[in-house]
C-alpha cells in the first residue's frame, strides 16, 4: 500500500465534499420528501408520540346523551369506549356510539363547503367559507330588514344543550319563530302520554336494574329504546346482578326484537292491541284486589269493560297468561311496565302508553326503586327551542313551503326526505324553497336539495353540552369537546350560526358577541357556576371548567329528583278509551301488518354510512349489508315463499321491493322489515343498499300527539319470482343437540 | 409375454431408443400444447392468485381448505402405484413388470412434483415456504415436529429423493445404452448420466444388489407417505375427517388411483410410442386383477367407514354423513361410488380385461371416481363441523377449475419431456425376460 | 443435546407451566348476554379488522375476531333465542397449535394461543382443526377508503394476504399492564387492570377477564359458578372461556 501524501489527503477530501454537497442536492432536490412517521416532530404539548391519551366527550349517534372517552394517539381517534364515571354510560357503549370513528374519518364526509347549481344531482362545485356567508348573510339580511323573517326556518334534528340555545336565540333575534326539530326516534307520544299520566312530559327514569318484574310493551329497551346502554347494563344487574334474586322479564311484540330474545316469555299480541292486553292486566290487578287504592272503585269501573276473556279474544293472548302475567306483576316486589316500539306507532299510540302507565301506578311503583322515577325539568342549560314534534311538526313545515311561506330553509342534522314516509312530499315541497341550506357533515337524501352546503365538523370535533334525557333521576350535564383537530375545511355549526349571525349584522353580533362555540359555551358556563354551582365549592370557574372537562361530565348524585309522581286517575281514565291502534288499509285486499322496526346498528338510517355498521351482523338475523323482510315459516310456507324471493310489499302509500327472510319470531299475518337502508345519496356505504320502509308507511298519526303511527300500515305481499342474494354470516340456527348453549338447555 | 412375437436384441434397443432419437412434428406439437395449456390454465392463475391473495380461488371461512388439497392428494395417490408397484413387483420376481415398471415410476415422479406444485399453489404466502423445512437458521426456530404437516414435508420429500434415485438407478445401464447409439453432445452427456457404465459383471451385480435394497426400503416408505397424508385430515377433530381407517383407506385408495393411472399410462405408450410389442395382454390382464382386487379393498373400507359413522352416532358425524350422502354434494358421491365401487366390476370378465379399449374406459373413469372421492372429503367435511351456526359452504372458483386442469398439462409435459431423455421401457430389462437367442438364426 | 433433552424433562414434568404467574381466562354469563354485538365492533375497533365489503362478505370472507352465534329454541309462539359469543377460546389443549407446521401459532405462558403473523405461512390448518372456527384467514390484502386507515391502533400490526388471524384476548393491553406493573414493581397486574375491548364495551356486563391463577380474581370465582360450562366439552379442548348458561325461568 503506497503511502498518501498530505496532498493528495486534501485532495481526497475536497472530492469527498463535493460528493457529499452533490449527494445532499440529490436528496434534497431530486429524491421525493421522505414522509414523516410522526406526523410532528416537535409535537404540540398535550401529546407526545407513543403514548395514547384518553379525552371524554359526548356520543352523538343517538339521542341518549352517553359520556364517552375516545382514545387519541399522535393526533389521531383510535377507539371510543365508555365514559366510566359518566351516569348513562357507565364505562359501557354500544356499537352505534363505538362506531363513531367511522363518522370522523368517513371518506364520504363533505369537506368544504359547497354550491349546487341545480338541486337533486349530486354535481357540486366548491365555495369558499367567505363566500358561502356572504352570500347566505346577505340573503338573510334582507329578509329580516323586509321584515320577512318569518320567512325563514330552521330545522335540526334532536337538539339538546347549548346548541339548541344558539339556535334560538339566532332565531329569535332574526325574528323568526319557525326553529323546529324533527327526529324519527323521538318518542314524542310517550312524552304526550307521561304528561297525562304523571303531569309531566320531561321522560322519567324507569329503574330496570332494581326492578323484579319487567314488562315491556314493544320498548327494544336492549336496542333502540331511549338509552339502550344504560338499560342494557341495568338489564345485566336485573338478571344476575343481585345475589340470589333474578328479575323477570316479558316482552309483547309481534316480531321479536333483541329484548324480546332477552326476555323470559315473549307475547305476541295481535298488532295494535298492546294497549287493551295492558288495560286487560290492568283489570285483573284491579279486580283481584291487588290494587288498594282509594280510587279503586274508578279503575274498577273505568276497567271494567276489559275483562280477559275479552281482551284474550281481541289479542289473541290466552285467558291464562293476561292472568297469570298480572298476577306476578301485581306480586312482584318492584314491578315495571314500559311501552314504545310498536306500541307507540299506532293510531291510538298515546291511550296505549297511558295504558301501560296505569299498570306502574296499579302495581304501586311509580317513585321507587325498580319503578318510574320522575326526573326534574332540566334547568341548566334549560330546554330552548320545541322538542321535536313528530308526524305533525313535519306536515305543518310541508305546508308552509307547498303555500310558498318558506324563503329560507336552514336544515342541520336532519333527514326527513328519508325518515317521512313518501306521502309527506317533504322533497316535493323543498322544490317551493328559493334557498336551502344544509349544515352538514355528509350528503345525504335531504341535503341533495340544498343550494349550500356547510361543512360541520363532527360531534368529535366540535365543542357543545348536553343534558341526557331521560336523565338519571338526579341532575347531569354532559360537555363535550374537540378530541382531534378538524379534519376538514369545516367548521362546528355553533360557529357557522355565529358567523353568520356577524354577517348578518344588526343587533345579532351585539347580543351574540361570542366568537365560537367554544366561548359561548364557556361563558354560559361560567354564569351558570357564579349563580349556582359554587355553593359549597371552594374552587373558581377555571379549575372547576377543568374539572368537567377532564370528567366530561357534571352532575349531582343525591340531589333531588323530580318527586313523586302524582297520578290522579281520571285524566288517565279518559285517555284510555281507545285502546286499539287503527289500520290503513283494508284487511281484505291487505292481509298483513308491516311492522318497520329500528335497527340496533342503523336506527333511523342514519348510521347507514358507516362501514362498521353495515358489516355488523344484524343481530337477530345476522343479515349483513341490505334489507329483508321478515315473514313467519308458517306464512311463508302457505305462499311459497322462501329466503331470497323477493317480494313486492304494497301498501297504499307505495311499494317496496325486498327479498324474503324466514323468521321463526315473528307473528304470522306480520312482516317486518327494518328501517334504515334504502339511501338514494348517503355516501359509498349506503347508497343503493336495500330498501327504507318508512316510505310506503301511510301518513296516520296518533292525534294526541302528532307521532307518526308508522306501525298502522296494512300491506299486501305479492311473490315477484325474482331472487336476491342475502347476505348472512348464520349457517344453521339450530343447536342440533350439541350442548351449545349450555348442558340442559340445549332442546335441538 | 410378447403379443407379436418375440423381438430380437438388436429390435429392442431400436424400438425403444428410437422414440428417444426420432423426433417428429406431432411430438412438438403436442409439448407445444401441454405447455401452453399448463402456462395458461395453471401458471397464469396463479401468478393473478400470488398478486390478488387466496381469495381467489372459492375458498371461504368455513371452507378453508379446498380444491387444490384434493388435487394435492389426487397427485400423491396417483404417485403411489409407479415406485410402489414396481418395488413389490420386482421383490415377489413378477416377469411382467419390466416393461412398464419404467413409465409407472416415472408417473411417480411427476404425479409428486405435481403434488408438491399444489403444496405452493395451496399456502397462503408460498413466498415462506421455505420455513417449513428444518432448516437452520438465525433465529433457532425450527419447524413444529407435532405437526402432521410437518410430517407430510419429510414423507414427501423422501419419497421423492427415494424414488428419484430408484428410477435412476434402474436407467444407468439404460443409459449407457443410449450413450452407444448417440453421437456428439448427447453422447457426452449419456456418458455422464451413464456413470461410465461398462456392464461389467461386477457392475450388474452391484445395481441388482442395490435396486433391490431400495425395492424393499420405498416400500413402507410409499404405504408411510400417504398414512401421513390421511393424517392431515385424520389427526384433525373434523368430524368425517377424524377416523381410524383413514390411513389404510387412502393407502388403498392410493394405490388403486395410480394402478388405473398405470393402465391409462400404458395405453398412450402403446398407442403413441408403438409399444405394441412390448406392453401386452399380459399386462393388462394382471393390472385388471390388481384393479378388482383394490376396488374390493376400496368398497370395504367404504362401508366401514359408514357403519362405523352410523355406529358412533355422534350429532357431529351423523350430520357430517347426511350432508355427504343426501346434501348438495351427494351426486359427486353417487357418481364416486358408481365409478369406483361398480364399474370396476366389470373387469370380472376376462374380455373385458383383454380390451384395451375398455380398460382405458375403466381406468378413467376410476380416477375421475378417486378425484371426486379426494374432493368430497375436502368439501362436504369440513363447512359443517361443530358450530351449525358456522355451517359454511364451499363451491370452488373458476380460478381452481382451471389450476387443476392445468395440472394435468403440467403432468403430460414433464411426461413428454421424460420419454425424450429417459427410455420409456426398461431395455435392459426386457432383454432379461427375452428367450436365449441361438446363434446364426 | 443433553440441554434439548434436559429442557424437555422439565417442559414434561407436571405442573411445569404452572410455575407462571397467569393463566387469562374469560367468562360469558349467557344470562346478561342480549347479543348487541357491541363487543363486535369494539373488537373491530381495537385490532384493526378489516372492512371487506358486500362481495367478499358474501363469500363468507369476514373477518370477526368475535362473532355472536345464534340458535332458536322451540317453535312459534313458544320460541326463544339464544345468543353466544364466540371467539378463541384459548384452548389449553388446543387443536390449533400441533396443526401448524412452522409454529406460527403456539401456547405461551400465560395460557394464551397465540398467533405469529410474521411466521405464518398460510397453511390454513390450524383453522380446519379448530372445532370453534374462530380463526380467520386474510384471502386478500385488505385496505382502508382514505382516511379511515387513521383509525388504526398503532399497538396492533395490520395483517396481509396469506395470514391467519384471531382473538389474541388483546395482548397489547395484556402488555401494557404488565409494563405498568413491573414499573411499579408488582409481580403481578391486579385484576381488573387488563379489560380486552370486547368486555370493556359489553353493554350489560356479561363477560368478566381475568387471572384464573389468582383465586381472588373476580374470574376466578365466576368460573365456579354452577351455571358454568365450556362449549364442545366433549371434544377435550379445555377451554380458557366458561360460559355460563342462560337461566330458564
Amino acid at each position: 500500500m503506497s503511502k498518501i501524501s498530505r496532498r493528495d489527503l486534501l485532495q481526497y477530501i475536497g472530492a469527498g465534499g463535493i460528493g457529499v454537497a452533490g449527494g445532499v442536492l440529490y436528496g434534497e432536490g431530486v429524491q421525493r420528501k421522505v414522509e414523516l412517521l410522526i406526523p410532528q416532530v416537535i409535537p404540540p404539548e398535550d401529546y407526545s408520540p407513543g403514548v395514547a391519551t384518553w379525552y371524554n366527550t359526548v356520543c352523538n349517534q343517538c339521542s341518549a346523551g352517553c359520556g364517552i372517552s375516545v382514545r387519541i394517539r399522535e393526533g389521531k381517534a383510535k377507539k371510543i369506549e365508555g365514559n366510566p364515571v359518566h351516569p348513562v354510560s357507565r364505562g359501557r357503549l354500544c356499537a352505534r356510539g363505538q362506531a363513531g370513528l367511522n363518522v370522523l374519518y368517513n371518506p364520504d364526509r363533505i369537506r368544504t363547503p359547497l354550491q349546487r347549481a341545480d338541486r337533486g344531482s349530486e354535481n357540486t362545485a366548491e365555495i369558499s367559507w367567505d363566500d358561502a356567508l356572504t352570500t347566505i348573510g346577505s340573503r338573510i339580511g334582507r329578509l329580516k330588514i323586509e321584515g320577512n323573517a318569518g320567512r325563514i326556518r330552521l330545522l335540526t334534528g334532536r337538539t339538546r344543550g347549548h346548541l339548541d340555545e344558539l339556535f334560538a336565540q339566532f332565531m329569535n333575534l332574526l325574528g323568526s319563530e319557525h326553529y323546529q326539530q324533527y327526529d324519527f326516534t323521538y318518542p314524542s307520544a310517550l312524552a304526550a302520554a307521561n304528561k297525562t299520566s304523571f303531569g309531566t312530559d320531561v321522560l322519567p327514569y324507569y329503574d330496570i336494574e332494581n326492578a323484579d318484574f319487567l314488562l315491556s310493551f314493544g320498548a327494544d329497551y336492549l336496542g333502540t329504546w331511549l338509552s339502550p346502554v344504560h338499560y342494557s347494563r341495568a338489564y345485566g344487574n336485573l338478571r344476575q346482578g343481585r345475589q340470589g334474586q333474578r328479575g323477570k322479564t316479558v316482552q309483547v311484540e309481534p316480531r321479536m326484537s333483541l329484548s324480546g330474545a332477552a326476555a323470559d316469555e315473549w307475547i305476541a299480541a295481535r298488532p295494535g292491541t298492546e294497549g287493551l292486553l295492558a288495560l286487560g292486566i290492568a283489570h285483573v290487578l284491579v279486580s283481584s284486589g291487588s290494587y288498594t287504592g282509594n280510587d279503586r272503585d274508578e279503575w274498577s269501573s273505568a276497567l271494567q269493560a276489559y275483562s280477559p276473556s275479552m281482551v284474550s279474544a281481541e289479542t289473541e293472548v290466552s285467558e291464562d297468561t293476561i292472568v297469570r302475567i298480572a298476577e306476578e306483576f301485581g306480586a312482584s316486589t318492584a314491578s315495571l311496565a314500559i311501552a314504545g316500539g310498536a306500541t307507540a306507532a299506532g293510531t291510538n299510540a298515546v291511550a296505549s302508553i297511558v295504558a301501560v302507565n296505569a299498570l306502574n301506578h296499579l302495581a304501586g311503583n311509580l317513585g321507587k326503586p325498580g319503578g318510574v322515577i320522575l326526573n326534574s325539568a332540566q334547568t341548566f342549560p334549560a330546554a330552548a327551542g320545541s322538542s321535536p314534534a313528530g308526524l305533525q311538526g313535519a306536515l305543518d313545515l310541508v305546508a308552509a313551503m307547498q303555500a310558498g311561506d318558506v324563503e329560507v330553509l336552514l336544515v342541520h342534522d336532519t333527514n326527513p326526505v328519508f325518515s317521512l314516509p313518501d306521502n309527506v312530499g317533504f322533497r316535493q315541497a323543498m322544490e317551493n324553497v328559493p334557498l336551502i341550506i344544509a349544515l352538514s357533515s355528509f350528503h345525504d337524501e335531504t341535503t341533495v336539495m340544498a343550494d349550500f352546503i356547510l361543512p360541520t365538523n363532527t360531534y368529535l370535533e366540535s365543542w357543545g353540552d348536553d343534558v341526557p334525557d331521560p336523565g338519571v333521576g338526579f341532575p347531569v350535564t354532559s360537555l363535550s369537546q374537540p378530541v382531534v383537530a378538524p379534519l376538514y375545511d369545516t367548521l362546528p355549526v355553533g360557529d357557522i350560526i355565529l358567523s353568520l349571525a356577524r354577517q348578518i349584522g344588526g343587533e345579532l353580533p351585539i347580543h351574540m358577541p361570542w366568537a365560537s362555540m367554544e366561548e359561548f359555551i364557556k361563558d354560559r358556563w361560567r354564569e351558570e357556576f357564579d349563580e349556582r354551582m359554587s355553593e359549597g365549592q371552594d374552587q373558581n370557574f377555571e379549575a372547576f371548567w377543568q374539572a368537567v372537562l377532564e370528567a366530561g361530565v357534571w352532575g349531582q348524585p343525591g340531589a333531588a329528583a323530580g318527586g313523586q309522581p302524582e297520578s290522579s286517575s281520571s285524566p288517565t281514565i279518559a285517555a284510555i278509551a281507545d285502546p286499539v291502534s287503527k289500520f290503513a288499509g283494508d284487511e281484505t285486499d291487505y292481509p298483513f301488518v308491516l311492522h318497520p322496526y329500528l335497527t340496533a346498528t342503523f336506527l333511523d338510517g342514519r348510521g347507514a354510512n358507516l362501514p362498521w355498521l353495515q358489516e355488523l351482523p344484524d343481530p337477530m338475523t345476522s343479515v349483513v349489508y341490505g334489507s329483508w323482510a321478515e315473514l313467519n315459516p308458517v306464512t311463508a310456507d302457505e305462499l311459497g315463499i322462501e329466503e331470497g324471493d323477493v317480494l313486492e310489499i304494497e301498501s297504499p302509500a307505495g311499494s317496496i321491493r325486498v327479498p324474503a327472510f324466514i323468521f321463526p319470531a315473528i307473528r304470522p299475518g306480520v312482516v317486518a322489515v327494518p328501517i334504515g337502508q334504502g339511501h338514494t345519496s348517503y355516501g359509498r356505504y349506503a347508497s343503493d343498499r336495500g330498501v327504507n320502509p318508512i316510505h310506503i308507511v301511510a301518513t296516520l298519526m296518533d292525534k294526541q300527539s302528532g307521532d307518526l303511527a308508522w306501525a298502522a300500515t296494512r300491506v299486501k305481499i305479492t311473490n315477484t319470482g325474482e331472487r336476491l342474494r342475502i347476505v348472512k354470516t348464520d349457517g344453521v340456527t339450530r343447536t342440533l343437540g350439541r350442548q351449545i348453549l349450555g348442558p340442559g338447555n340445549d332442546h335441538g | 409375454m410378447f403379443d407379436h412375437g418375440q423381438p430380437s436384441y438388436a429390435e429392442v434397443n431400436k424400438d425403444i431408443l428410437s422414440t428417444m432419437l426420432e423426433t417428429g412434428p406431432k411430438y412438438w406439437m403436442l409439448l407445444g400444447m401441454t405447455m401452453s395449456v399448463a402456462g395458461i390454465c395453471f401458471f397464469m392463475p396463479w401468478i393473478y392468485q400470488l398478486f390478488v391473495g387466496v381469495g381467489a380461488a372459492g375458498m371461504n371461512h368455513n371452507a378453508v381448505w379446498g380444491s387444490y388439497l384434493s388435487n394435492f392428494i389426487f397427485w400423491i395417490g396417483l404417485s403411489h402405484s409407479g415406485t410402489l408397484l414396481s418395488a413389490v413387483l420386482h421383490i415377489t420376481n413378477s416377469p411382467w413388470r419390466k416393461s412398464i415398471y419404467r413409465s409407472a415410476e416415472a408417473m411417480t415422479l411427476f404425479s409428486l412434483m405435481t403434488a408438491a406444485l399444489f403444496v405452493m399453489v395451496h399456502v397462503g404466502r408460498v413466498w415462506f415456504v421455505h420455513w417449513s423445512f428444518p432448516i437452520p437458521n438465525e433465529m433457532g426456530l425450527w419447524p413444529n415436529f407435532r405437526s402432521p404437516l410437518m410430517f407430510d414435508v419429510m414423507a414427501i420429500t423422501t419419497y421423492l429423493t427415494a424414488s428419484s434415485i430408484f428410477i435412476y438407478m434402474g436407467s444407468v445401464p439404460d443409459f449407457a445404452a443410449v450413450r452407444d447409439a448417440s453421437t456428439g453432445l448427447r453422447r457426452r452427456l449419456y456418458t455422464i448420466f451413464s456413470f461410465g457404465w461398462r456392464g461389467t459383471a461386477r457392475e450388474w451385480h452391484t445395481l441388482g444388489w442395490a435396486y433391490t435394497f431400495f425395492a424393499v426400503f420405498v416400500i413402507p416408505l410409499a404405504v408411510s407417505v400417504h398414512s401421513i397424508v390421511s393424517w392431515d385430515f385424520a389427526l384433525s377433530a373434523v368430524p368425517g375427517f377424524h377416523h381410524t381407517i383413514f390411513a389404510p383407506y387412502f393407502v388403498c385408495g392410493a394405490i388403486y388411483s395410480g394402478t388405473a393411472g398405470i393402465v391409462t399410462v400404458m395405453y398412450c405408450l402403446r398407442k403413441f410410442l408403438g409399444f405394441e410389442r412390448y406392453i401386452g395382454q399380459v399386462h393388462l390382464d394382471s393390472l385388471g386383477k390388481l384393479l378388482i382386487t383394490l376396488s374390493l379393498i376400496w368398497s370395504y373400507i367404504n362401508i366401514l367407514e359408514l357403519f362405523t359413522t352410523w355406529f358412533g352416532g355422534t350429532s357431529y358425524e351423523l350430520e357430517a354423513l347426511s350432508f355427504r350422502l343426501t346434501g348438495f354434494y351427494a351426486p359427486l358421491y353417487w357418481e364416486m361410488l358408481i365409478f369406483c365401487a361398480f364399474v370396476p366390476l366389470l373387469m370380472l370378465f376376462k374380455k373385458i380385461r383383454l380390451s384395451w379399449n375398455k380398460m382405458l374406459l375403466i381406468s378413467v373413469l376410476i380416477n375421475i371416481g378417486m378425484l371426486t372421492e379426494r374432493f368430497i372429503i375436502v368439501a362436504t367435511s369440513q363447512p359443517r363441523k361443530f358450530l351449525p351456526g358456522a355451517f359454511g359452504f364451499y363451491v370452488p372458483s373458476w380460478i381452481e377449475i382451471s389450476i387443476s386442469v392445468g395440472s394435468f398439462a403440467i403432468f403430460v409435459t414433464l411426461f413428454l419431456i421424460f420419454i425424450k431423455w429417459v427410455p420409456a421401457i426398461s431395455i435392459y430389462e426386457v432383454k432379461e425376460t427375452l428367450k436365449p437367442l441361438r446363434r446364426n438364426v | 443435546m443433553s440441554t434439548f433433552v434436559e429442557k424437555l424433562r422439565q417442559y414434561s414434568k407436571p405442573g411445569y407451566y404452572d410455575e407462571f404467574d397467569y393463566h387469562w381466562t374469560m367468562t360469558i354469563d349467557l344470562d346478561r348476554c342480549t347479543g348487541c354485538e357491541a363487543c363486535v365492533v369494539a373488537c373491530q375497533a381495537e385490532n384493526n379488522l378489516p372492512i371487506v365489503g358486500e362481495e367478499r362478505f358474501a363469500q363468507s370472507r369476514e373477518i370477526k375476531w368475535i362473532r355472536i352465534e345464534r340458535y332458536w329454541e322451540g317453535e312459534y309462539p313458544n320460541i326463544k333465542m339464544g345468543f353466544i359469543p364466540m371467539l378463541c377460546q384459548h384452548c389449553d389443549d388446543a387443536p390449533c397449535e400441533t396443526a401448524c407446521p412452522v409454529y406460527a401459532t403456539y401456547h405461551n405462558q400465560d395460557g394464551l394461543n397465540t398467533q405469529i403473523y410474521n411466521r405464518c405461512i398460510g397453511t390454513r390448518t390450524c383453522a380446519v382443526y379448530c372445532p370453534y372456527e374462530v380463526r380467520y384467514f386474510n384471502w386478500f390484502t385488505y385496505t382502508w377508503d382514505e382516511p379511515l386507515e387513521q383509525q388504526l391502533n398503532p399497538d396492533v400490526s395490520v395483517r396481509e394476504k396469506g395470514v391467519m388471524e384471531k382473538c389474541t384476548f388483546c395482548i397489547q393491553r395484556i402488555r401494557i399492564a404488565k409494563d405498568n406493573a413491573k414499573d411499579d414493581d408488582r409481580r403481578r397486574v391486579r385484576d381488573g387492570e387488563v379489560v380486552p375491548a370486547c368486555v370493556q364495551s359489553c353493554p350489560t356486563e356479561a363477560m368478566l377477564f381475568g387471572n384464573s391463577k389468582d383465586p381472588e380474581a373476580k374470574v376466578s370465582k365466576m368460573m365456579k359458578n354452577t351455571r358454568g360450562y365450556t362449549v364442545l366439552k366433549d371434544l377435550n379442548t379445555t377451554p380458557s372461556i366458561v360460559y355460563l348458561k342462560k337461566v330458564h325461568a
